[in-house]
């Protein structure tokens, strides 16, 4: 049976299975009995490129079928700081998946940092290895640069965020409508983001220091980004009206 | 001497079986889809069956008492002896208007939905058709049973010789001596209105029961199965599916159908008794009178048919095609019937007041179903308030829903004011107040007369909902759930106007049974003064007297019970708002209608209780339910639901039967005449917020689904699923459980008016 590599998100993670990632998605949102749900974030990783990294001896001996023919459903290779280790062209598509299991699977694209909306305010949800929920006037390329460089004293070896709809209240902190915006606590994400637009010097704003553990993937905005630096790997996200198209399950369950 | 007309009413009765039979027919000979989908249906039909064998098991019971308490009663000559019989003919045709419906709605959603997987037409067609039979099986039995009655009462029971020297058969009299043509008609169509207390009997059990059922399954599968186990909705691993299917059948089909019903005979006899008993109103008037409002019901099934043919469209048609062809059958067949009534007025059979009364009724289900259409639709501000609101989290999600419920009350209360008086003064009721209740019992017919297409749409509503599911558990391709999503909407947006039709009508009906209560009054005052040896009998400073007129003193007056008016009957029992037996009548009215709906809401909580542990055990105790190895039973959820439905629905139907018996013994006719003006004003407006308030919490929930304010798993969505789990029953199960309560207790107390008026005498 062929083996498969993923890089989880929650909890950081590099998981080896012999099941293919719709299998793998579904196992790990529902459990192979079906009891527990939540939703799941991972990357499918291309074993070629980490072999040198990781033990991968121990790979063959744990990850086999079990005794009654079925596969595998999950070893666990590593955990802590796995993101930074695996390099970025090694990760190949990612992969969504909803509470009931339903999964969407992400292709990487060419990022095109021209067609940044660089005179608004985004959103973004870091996802690994930290979790805030953060405001900022910096494109994505930008953010992740900036997170990335060492050019600040709190800085990252890699990040993988995604980044969020802030409708009217992009161009509009403290006028512009929150409506069909589902975030809590909407005044203070108000005043996070008219501090980006203050008098003294400031590109970010923690609005939540803790991911919640459900990403709302009807709130998605352009996609989700992992990088360091100047090396960025882009999955855009459908349109809602697209995702009906790509993947109707996935479209009924968020 | 009938007139050759009538005969179009049995011929129409007779014409709607005829079609109901054919539209069933087509609908077998329909594919029935893929072995999955045949399983999954029959799942879904042996679960439904089930349960109304159990129902009406227990029904029969109720019958069983109530007949040997009418007989007891006919026995002691304050009851009409005919009564009994008829009461069961009505219940005994209500139940089998359930039956057919409910085994046709279960027989047609496998083959909806494997019909949708070709088209969006063909699956409205064979939907919509199904959803006929209900329709056309209402209005044919009930017309039928009304038929069947007059001919038989006048045929063969008020023949000349019985009339003369009267007819007693087993020691009870059937036709008193000395019978008048015109006493005839007003006995005749007294002994057809008792028929409706079988049919709102049986319409109240299979409400109540149906409602507490479908709710129990509902909140057992969701409870369990969507929050605990984490399953999506009309997964088939949940045991309790299958019960939350039948329960859409069992509410939504055979509750509305039977609902539906005792409003349709309801309005025609009430109708009937008015026009017997229009003063100065005799020979052929009196006749076309009586048979007026069967004739513009018969030529309404013969439009409702029509208008079922004309609802069709291309084969790519839209989901807003859909709904265009729809309300062009509906539409088409209310606006021929007026031209009927036009003709008819311009005949003579009726009066144009009468016409404008009707038109009156017409326009008030329109605007009723509009306004909760409007009320309740997530593309309008209400719903979409409430489902703003629930950003902020379940309590102001409660708190704007019961505020939305109770601000959609103010359409459909100013409607049916404007309703009754407009029919009230189109029919001369200002200046002649018999008329004018007669216009408003018209009023009520207008608006059902084309029921047969109304409740064809309404039918619609749960089997394109049970379409949907069976093509959910099958999973079918996405574009048949799609069009069975659509189909389900259409569903939902008809399943609304109906529901406005039902409290509209019901209201309608109440006001014409209050007005036929005090025709049986009368009757039953002529008979006790007839035993009298002083040849009258006083009530209040009024003498009613029939033969000899009485001497009356200072501040009496004597009136001859054939020609006294209400008015005169409302002065001798001092029926006044300053009357404290009237208002204590009011209150305890009112109060039913909250009583009603708390047994009911609470019946709900503990069957589902039941439920939810039945799933909790069955996850727990059958191996790989979860990953689909392990097959759940599905029969014990449905015999779960159904118990807990049987043993709670007894005591809030009995209390409905037992407290207008209870008021017209303690407080009189004064008392009844209060607890039925109390129990309809707030029954009316309580149903109105509790149906629209539970559509818009449920509507808010699918609002948020479709992606606003975050989609599903949004704190939004948690919040609108606490508001859309309170609304369940509110709208399944107490709301329109109140619109029989209303007519149910006019009913018993038009029934039991001779012991009312009888006990009164001894008191």
């Amino acid at each position: 049976m062929k083996k498969y590599i993923y890089l989880t998100s929650t909890p950081e993670a590099l998981v080896a299975s012999m099941l293919p990632p719709e299998g793998f998605g579904m196992y790990l949102s529902t459990g192979t009995k079906k009891r527990n749900r939540g939703q799941n974030i991972f990357f499918e990783v291309d074993l070629d490129q980490i072999g040198n990294i990781f033990d991968m001896e121990s790979l063959e001996k744990r990850c086999v079928a079990k005794e009654d023919g079925s596969p595998k459903s999950s070893v666990y290779l590593s955990v802590y700081r796995v993101l930074e280790m695996v390099p970025t062209s090694a990760l190949k598509s990612l992969y969504l998946t909803t509470d009931h299991g339903c999964v969407l699977e992400l292709k990487k694209a060419p990022y095109d940092s021209k067609r940044e909306s660089v005179n608004t305010l985004h959103l973004y949800q870091e996802l690994c290895p930290v979790t805030p929920l953060v405001v900022s006037d910096m494109t994505p390329s930008a953010f992740l640069k900036k997170l990335t460089d060492g050019s600040i004293p709190i800085t990252l070896p890699k990040l993988f965020f995604v980044e969020l709809k802030l409708g009217e209240l992009a161009a509009n902190p403290l006028g512009g409508s929150a409506e069909h915006l589902p975030y809590p606590n909407i005044g203070h994400m108000r005043d996070c983001l008219e501090i980006l637009r203050g008098e003294y010097e400031k590109h970010m704003k923690t609005v939540q220091r803790v991911f919640s553990g459900t990403l709302l993937y009807r709130t998605i905005e352009s996609g989700f980004y992992v990088g360091s630096k100047d090396e960025i790997v882009f999955y855009p996200y459908p349109t809602i009206k697209d995702l009906e198209d790509i993947n109707y399950e996935f479209f009924r369950d968020i | 001497m009938i007139s050759s007309l009538f005969w179009i009413v049995p011929v129409a009765a007779l014409t709607a079986l005829l079609f109901a039979w054919i539209f069933y027919r087509n609908m077998k000979a329909q594919e029935e889809g893929t072995d999955r989908m045949i399983e999954i249906a029959t799942y879904v039909r042996e679960g439904a069956m089930a349960y109304l064998r159990r129902q009406y098991g227990v029904v029969t019971k109720v019958f069983l008492i109530l007949v040997v308490l009418l007989l007891i009663l006919a026995y002691f000559g304050i009851q009409n002896p005919f009564v009994p019989v008829a009461f069961l003919t009505g219940g005994f045709f209500s139940g089998l208007c359930g039956y057919l419906g409910m085994r046709t709605a279960t027989y047609a959603s496998n083959r909806t939905a494997w019909a949708a997987s070709k088209s969006l037409n063909q699956g409205l067609k064979v939907a919509l058709r199904s959803g006929a039979v209900m329709g056309l099986v209402v209005v044919g039995f009930g017309l039928l049973d009304i038929a069947l009655w007059f001919l038989i009462l006048n045929g063969w029971v008020f023949t000349p010789e019985h009339m003369a020297a009267g007819w007693k058969f087993a020691g009870l009299t059937f036709v008193h001596p000395g019978t008048t043509e015109h006493e005839k008609l007003i006995e005749i169509t007294a002994v057809m209105l008792t028929f409706g207390m079988g049919a709102s009997t049986q319409a109240l059990f299979a409400r109540v029961g149906g409602g507490i059922f479908t709710k129990a399954a509902d909140v057992g599968a969701d409870l369990v199965g969507k929050v605990e186990a984490g399953i999506p909705e009309d997964d088939p691993r949940n045991p309790a599916t299958i019960a939350d299917n039948v329960g859409d059948n069992v509410g939504d089909v055979a509750g509305m159908g039977a609902d539906l019903y005792e409003s349709y005979a309801g309005s025609i006899l009430a109708t009937a008794a008015l026009g017997a008993a229009l003063p100065g109103v005799t020979g052929d008037l009196q006749i076309k009178s009586v048979i007026a409002p069967m004739l513009v019901s018969a030529i309404g099934i013969f439009l409702s048919i029509a208008g079922i043919y004309l609802v069709r469209t291309k084969e790519s048609a839209t989901p807003k095609a859909l709904l265009h062809a729809l309300l062009l059958g509906t539409g088409g067949s209310s606006l021929l019937i007026l031209v009927v009534l036009a003709i008819m007025a311009a005949a003579d059979w009726i009066t144009w007041g009468v016409f404008g009364a009707t038109v009156s009724g017409l326009l008030a289900g329109v605007i009723i179903g509009q306004s909760t259409e409007y009320y309740t639709s997530d593309g309008n501000k209400p719903t979409q308030a409430i489902a703003k609101q629930a950003q902020q989290g379940p309590a102001t999600v409660i708190i704007e829903g019961m505020a939305v419920g109770m601000a959609s009350t103010w359409i459909p209360v100013v409607t049916i004011v404007i309703g009754i008086i407009a029919a009230y003064g189109f029919s001369g009721g200002f200046q002649n107040f018999a008329m004018g209740v007669y216009g408003i019992g018209f009023a009520a017919v207008g608006m059902l007369s084309t029921l047969g297409i109304t409740l064809a749409t309404d039918a619609f509503g749960p089997i394109a909902d049970n379409a949907g599911g069976n093509a959910e558990m099958s999973e079918l391709p996405k574009e048949v759930r799609e069009r069975t999503d659509a189909l389900d909407g259409l569903g939902n947006t008809t399943a609304a106007t109906g529901k406005g039709f039902a409290i509209g009508s019901a209201a309608l009906t109440a006001l014409a049974l209050i007005a036929a209560y005090m025709e049986e009054v009368r009757l039953w005052l002529g008979r006790v003064i007839d035993k009298a040896p002083e040849g009258f009998k006083q009530i209040g400073d009024t003498l009613f007297y029939k033969s000899v007129i009485p001497q009356v003193q200072d501040g009496q007056v004597a009136v001859h019970i054939g020609s006294a008016t209400i008015r005169d009957f409302t002065s001798a029992y001092d029926i006044t708002l300053l009357n404290p037996i009237v208002l204590g009548g009011i209150f305890i009215g009112a109060m039913m209608a909250f009583l009603f709906s708390s047994m009911s809401m609470k019946a709900v909580g503990r069957a589902a209780g039941n439920m939810v542990e039945e799933v909790r055990r069955q996850f727990r105790e059958i191996p790989g339910i979860m990953d689909g190895s392990g097959k759940p039973d599905y029969a014990r959820c449905v015999a779960i639901s159904t118990a807990g439905a049987q043993r709670e629905m007894i005591i809030p139907s009995l209390m409905a039967i037992a407290v207008p018996l209870l008021i017209g013994v303690l407080f009189g006719v004064a008392g009844v005449v209060g607890l039925l003006a109390g129990g309809l004003s707030a029954g009316f407006v309580l149903a109105c917020m509790l149906n629209n308030a539970g559509g818009a919490w449920d509507n808010a929930k699918k609002f948020i689904e479709r992606g606003n304010y975050g989609g599903k798993n949004s704190e939004a969505h948690k919040a609108s699923v606490v508001g859309d789990t309170v609304g369940d029953p509110f709208k399944d199960t107490s709301g329109p459980a109140l619109n029989i309560l209303i007519k149910l207790m006019s009913m018993v107390s038009v029934v039991l008016a001779g012991l009312t008026v009888a006990w009164s005498m001894l008191g």
